[in-house]
């Protein structure tokens, strides 16, 4: 029994991994140094430091600008204060999951982009890779600096009952996020004087050290202070803080479309003395909207030109245009097998097992199974157009079956996943909420580096299993201990 | 620097700026209308920061509380507070990782108040002058930061050219405006109250006590707002400050652009230097003050096109 009442009536969801408790209702070692830390605080402190953090996100500006009838309203991305802590063993796995992936997700671009071996290896059908609207003809035979084309990648792992990881997900084109990573570290410095080096919590703040070192290392000039550039869409996107954050922490020059300017296929910025070449672009734009020549033409976020730059060699853009083709829901389930014929290893992740719709026998299944699935647009992301089986009516899953049929190869089903979930401090007690994970990994000519941490992101509503921020989700401190 | 970065630091600064003029001019005014001045008006404040608009003037009528809400929050005026201090915010989010982390959470904090409801429900109901008094600290909080925390560079010019720019418009502006009202009504000449009012909502009022000692009167006023190089708020220290600040920008301009503007200010600062109370009164006042506003217009609208427009 602990001191203060909100500890004393946790109900672990049955049949679902919960971070902080064991099957037999004991706290886990990792949990025990927070809990009796928080167990020592009244429920009125602890409401005090919930209203710490939102104050020190407001006033920090780390909110993103939803605008309603003309005026804008600031919004924070929900903060829950109890952080989620990961083990050194449970860590290891993980960073050597990622790499592997990552290791085979670079080799199947540069592959799917020149000779294609994998497809005439018939590893990959032929038809998923060309139906798949991220796949670029204007990437096909362009060298990219040190064969890299995944600088940064933001992998979503989840944990079922058992505890056991998978990847739900390869966010391997603009993730984003990470800004929380580091942010809810700061907040938790503040929240919990002195609890983070009691707990041997390992320190995130690297990464903006380790990018810049990468982003530095792919100037195709060869000269002793490249200009790396952070292209964002501008102050009305809602990642715009997380822009700033990092060339802030850079210490390199944020600019938008309109700063930059493509002359004789070199990239220049206009600056208040002229124009001054751009050799790194860190991109936070769309690849549909790089550039207007050779993509949307009504884009005015990008640059005209840009794409002739890129084939020129005269500048690099990380990460690199076309990586939708790896991260296409569709080609996702191939992964594994990419693993085991790019480097001849058993996959150390496990995918979420996927059925293709374009299939008849796995569409069959699926129908049939619908109400234990979770059928996917191969496009989307960010948790639009689910549909969630086991919560969906009749209707709208008939509605559903008959969009599917319209254009099957858009779509993948999984089975439901019943997420891990961990405490949270909700109304003035500990809930059960479930989760995922993304680690930030850094892909850089000197190998790849994944920092101790990433980004727990968490669904506040009660039963929920959608994370998503723009479904109700919020986000975690995630530790890893040493 | 970044030819964006540098117009979004001279115009966060010039928004700040009349931010600062606006308020103090509001208090004074607002104090001045419970002095029982006769015929106290609020019409020339409309007039300097809305221009003419008599539909509006009308509608306000006199009523205190009415011109205060539209002046600090007013949704459909572009100079009332909020919506400045809104875009100034806008400028420095957009600069972020130019200006000092400070900088910024002062702004934001102070974006924050003024969006804050109960600014304008305490405006109608409440005392306004200790809401102006909290709106005019955060100000004085803003130009404390920005003087310790920012980096003495480009950025901090560009920055000092928008505050000195805004600040010399506004002085030759009330000038103007305080001034044109005397051919009206020539009883306002000898009306000690109404240029003590225009000192007070300058800022200069104990300054002109200590310069002058018989009393008040408009040509003294005329000379300490447009001539006293002492004065922060006149016009020829403005002008002064520009030449400096824009001096400093000469090893990152082209050699060209930079005599050009360099020009146009010393220019400006020496017709103002070389003025006296007696030559202005010759050419007539608002002649003179219509040639610098002129002036400072056409420095604006170069730096417009040799460090900002090229986008």
């Amino acid at each position: 029994m602990y001191k203060s009442a909100h500890f004393n009536d946790y109900n672990a969801i049955k049949g679902v991994w919960d971070e902080m408790y064991s099957e037999n209702s004991t706290i886990r070692d990792h949990y025990q140094k927070v809990i009796s830390y928080l167990s020592n605080e009244s429920t009125d402190n602890l409401n005090k430091k919930e209203e710490l953090a939102r104050r020190l996100f407001m006033t920090q500006g780390i909110t993103f600008t939803v605008y309603n009838s003309g005026e804008g309203i600031e919004k924070i991305f929900p903060f829950d204060i109890i952080p989620r802590i990961i083990t050194a063993p449970e860590w290891k796995l993980v960073e050597r999951g990622i790499k592997q992936r990552l290791t085979a997700l670079n080799l199947f671009l540069k592959d799917v982009y020149h000779n294609q071996f994998i497809i005439k290896d018939g590893i990959v059908p032929i038809d998923v890779i060309y139906s798949c609207p991220h796949f670029l003809r204007e990437m096909y035979k362009l060298d990219v600096p040190y064969d890299i084309y995944v600088h940064i990648a933001g992998i979503d792992l989840i944990r079922d009952e058992k505890g056991t990881f998978y990847v739900l997900e390869d966010n391997l084109r603009t993730p984003s996020g990470v800004s929380y990573m580091l942010e809810n570290r700061e907040i938790t410095k503040r929240l919990f004087p002195d609890l983070l080096p009691q707990c041997n919590v390992r320190s995130v703040t690297e990464y903006p050290t380790i990018l810049y070192k990468n982003l530095m290392a792919l100037s195709p000039r060869r000269i002793s202070n490249p200009t790396v550039v952070l292209l964002s869409p501008g102050i009305y996107n809602s990642a715009y803080f997380e822009h700033t954050t990092l060339a802030r922490l850079m210490g390199v020059e944020l600019v938008e479309g309109r700063d930059l300017v493509v002359n004789n296929h070199k990239v220049y910025m206009k600056t208040t003395t002229g124009l001054q070449q751009v050799d790194v672009i860190y991109r936070r734009v769309d690849d549909d909207f790089l550039d207007p020549l050779v993509f949307n033409p009504k884009s005015v976020l990008g640059v005209a030109g840009l794409m002739s730059a890129y084939r020129k060699g005269n500048v690099a853009i990380v990460n690199a245009i076309g990586n939708g083709v790896a991260d296409d829901k569709a080609i996702y389930s191939y992964v594994p097998e990419m693993i085991k014929y790019y480097l001849n290893e058993e996959p150390i992740l496990k995918n979420v097992p996927t059925y293709q719709l374009r299939n008849d026998d796995e569409r069959e299944y699926t129908f049939a199974n619908i109400n234990t699935m979770v059928v996917k647009k191969t496009n989307e992301s960010g948790g639009y157009g689910m549909l969630m089986g086991h919560a969906a009516s009749e209707q709208e899953i008939d509605d559903y079956k008959k969009e599917i049929l319209k254009e099957p190869r858009n779509f993948i089903a999984q089975p439901t996943i019943s997420l891990s979930a961990a405490p949270c401090y909700l109304q003035g007690a500990l809930q059960p909420r479930r989760i995922d994970l993304r680690p930030y990994a850094l892909c850089g000519p000197d190998g790849i580096e994944i920092v101790p941490g990433g980004l727990t992101r968490v669904a506040l509503k009660e039963g929920s299993l959608v994370v998503n921020s723009s479904q109700g989700g919020g986000s975690k401190d995630t530790w890893v201990l040493m | 620097m970044l030819s964006r970065v540098a117009a979004s630091f001279f115009w966060l600064s010039r928004y700040i700026e009349r931010s600062d003029g606006i308020l103090r001019m509001l208090k004074i005014n607002y104090a001045s209308s419970q002095d029982a001045v006769r015929e106290f008006t609020w019409e020339p404040v409309i007039r300097i920061y809305s221009g003419v608009d008599d539909e509006l003037t009308s509608k306000l009528h006199n009523d205190s509380r009415a011109v205060l809400s539209y002046m600090v929050s007013g949704r459909n005026n572009p100079n009332s507070i909020t919506n400045m201090i809104t875009l100034a915010r806008e400028n420095a989010r957009s600069v972020q990782e130019h200006i000092t982390r400070d900088l910024w959470q002062c702004l934001n904090e102070y974006y924050h108040c003024v969006k804050d409801p109960s600014i304008n429900q305490r405006l109608m109901e409440d005392d306004p002058i200790s809401v102006l008094d909290v709106l005019i600290k955060q100000i004085m909080l803003y130009y404390g930061t920005a003087e310790i925390s920012m980096e003495r560079g480009q950025g901090r010019s560009f920055m000092n050219i928008g505050k000195y720019l805004e600040r010399s418009i506004q002085a030759v502006d009330i000038l103007d405006v305080k001034f044109g009202s005397v051919n009206a009504n020539p009883d306002l000449l000898t009306d000690t109250t109404y240029w003590k009012h225009l000192l007070q909502s300058l800022g200069g009022y104990e300054l002109y006590l200590k310069t002058y000692r018989d009393g008040i009167e408009a040509q003294n006023v005329m000379e300490l707002v447009i001539l006293n190089d002492d004065f922060p708020r006149s016009v020829i220290y403005s002008a002064n400050n520009i030449h400096r600040y824009y001096d400093r920008l000469k090893n990152e301009s082209h050699l060209s652009n930079h005599r050009n503007i360099a020009f146009q200010i010393g220019k400006l600062q020496s017709f103002i230097q070389y003025s006296s109370a007696q030559s202005i009164r010759q050419v007539g006042l608002h002649q003179f003050l219509t040639q610098i506003r002129q002036d400072l217009f056409a420095i604006g609208t170069s730096m417009n096109e040799h460090y900002f427009a090229n986008y």
